[in-house]
């Protein structure tokens, strides 16, 4: 388990433990509230979850390292940044992979490329995003991260 | 009919995607499953602390309150405000979703909610830090800083691009989410 899961327990134990002390009925209707929108979440989220389990299978780091190697060219960024696009990782995987892919002899810029949209462009995101506000908005998020990502791949093809 | 496939669409996917791996080689499909288990497992283990936030935060903080920081009139100080929040967060930008719904009920400007939103997935301070560690300082900057500038556009841009009967849509929507 990473440090921010121990934090963020931590910040809801005590803040839990404050609001008891002060005031046990409005506690307890915000515990009511907290298992209400969760439980509204949780038959989205379960087979999102699932879904991205079964796409993590069949895109593995090996997988990427193959497509994002040395001399892939512009061919290597418009996958990198597609693969990107539809699949959802932890950080925690996603940046030792980026390095791993810059040590195999992927471009900077390409490996940025990826990163960036990894973390912020999303079938995964898209569909949640609709779902909470609408399409447009969906669209709008993700495609601003996009347009974010390929500025990322100019800036860092000039820097590096 | 239609309507059940449109709603669980990523649940039949889910099987489709599973009925083929089972067919081309069943330790892929083993596989598979083993996977999603451990991301719903990991999903389930960083949700409840954030739902008990956000309902403590439904219940204690006041409307007025969050309208004057980060409402209609909040200007530059509710988009930092939108900032701090979505930087000095953790997990996954699936759980930011519900919190961004929150938000908007409680009167924040939608502008300050999608940069919250923009933010906290890709700047998110625990997930920066680590992010120096592993491809360096140099590397992570830029591309924090690119980001943070086309975030910041994006966030002016979106009261001219939604109008105000959508905005009161997404309002509506967060009410009927955070009950």
């Amino acid at each position: 388990m990473s440090l921010e899961v121990y934090i963020i327990y931590g910040l809801a134990i005590v803040l839990l433990t404050i609001s008891f002390i002060k005031d046990k009925h409005k506690t307890k209707k915000g515990l009511m509230k907290a298992i209400k929108s969760f439980s509204k979440l949780m038959p989205i989220l379960i087979p999102l979850f699932l879904f991205v389990g079964i796409l993590l299978t069949l895109i593995t780091p090996a997988f990427i390292s193959t497509i994002l190697g040395e001399e892939s060219g512009f061919l290597g960024y418009v996958i990198g940044m597609s693969v990107g696009s539809i699949t959802f990782m932890s950080p925690f995987v996603a940046y030792p992979l980026g390095l791993e892919l810059l040590e195999n002899g992927a471009a900077y810029p390409q490996v940025a490329g990826f990163l960036v949209t990894l973390m912020s462009v999303g079938l995964v995101y898209f569909s949640m995003e609709t779902k909470f506000f609408n399409k447009k908005a969906a669209i709008y998020r993700n495609l601003i991260s996009l347009i974010g990502a390929i500025i990322v791949v100019g800036v860092v093809w000039v820097a590096f | 009919m239609k309507n059940f496939m449109k709603k669980n669409k990523f649940l039949i996917l889910s099987l489709i995607l599973l009925l083929i791996l089972t067919i081309v080689d069943i330790r892929l499909s083993y596989q598979a499953l083993n996977n999603s288990w451990k991301q719903i497992l990991s999903m389930l283990m960083i949700v409840p602390p954030i739902f008990v936030l956000i309902g403590l935060f439904d219940v204690w903080i006041p409307r007025e309150t969050i309208i004057k920081l980060m409402g209609e009139g909040s200007k530059t100080r509710g988009m930092i405000l939108a900032f701090i929040l979505g930087a000095f967060s953790a997990g996954p930008t699936l759980v930011a979703l519900p919190l961004a719904m929150l938000m908007l009920k409680k009167g924040a400007k939608y502008s300050n909610v999608i940069f919250f939103l923009m933010v906290w997935s890709s700047l998110k301070l625990p997930i920066v830090f680590y992010q120096i560690t592993t491809i360096g300082l140099k590397f992570s900057m830029i591309i924090n800083i690119t980001m943070l500038i086309v975030f910041i556009i994006s966030a002016l841009f979106v009261d001219k691009l939604f109008s105000q009967e959508e905005k009161n849509q997404f309002v509506e929507k967060a009410n009927e989410y955070t009950k």
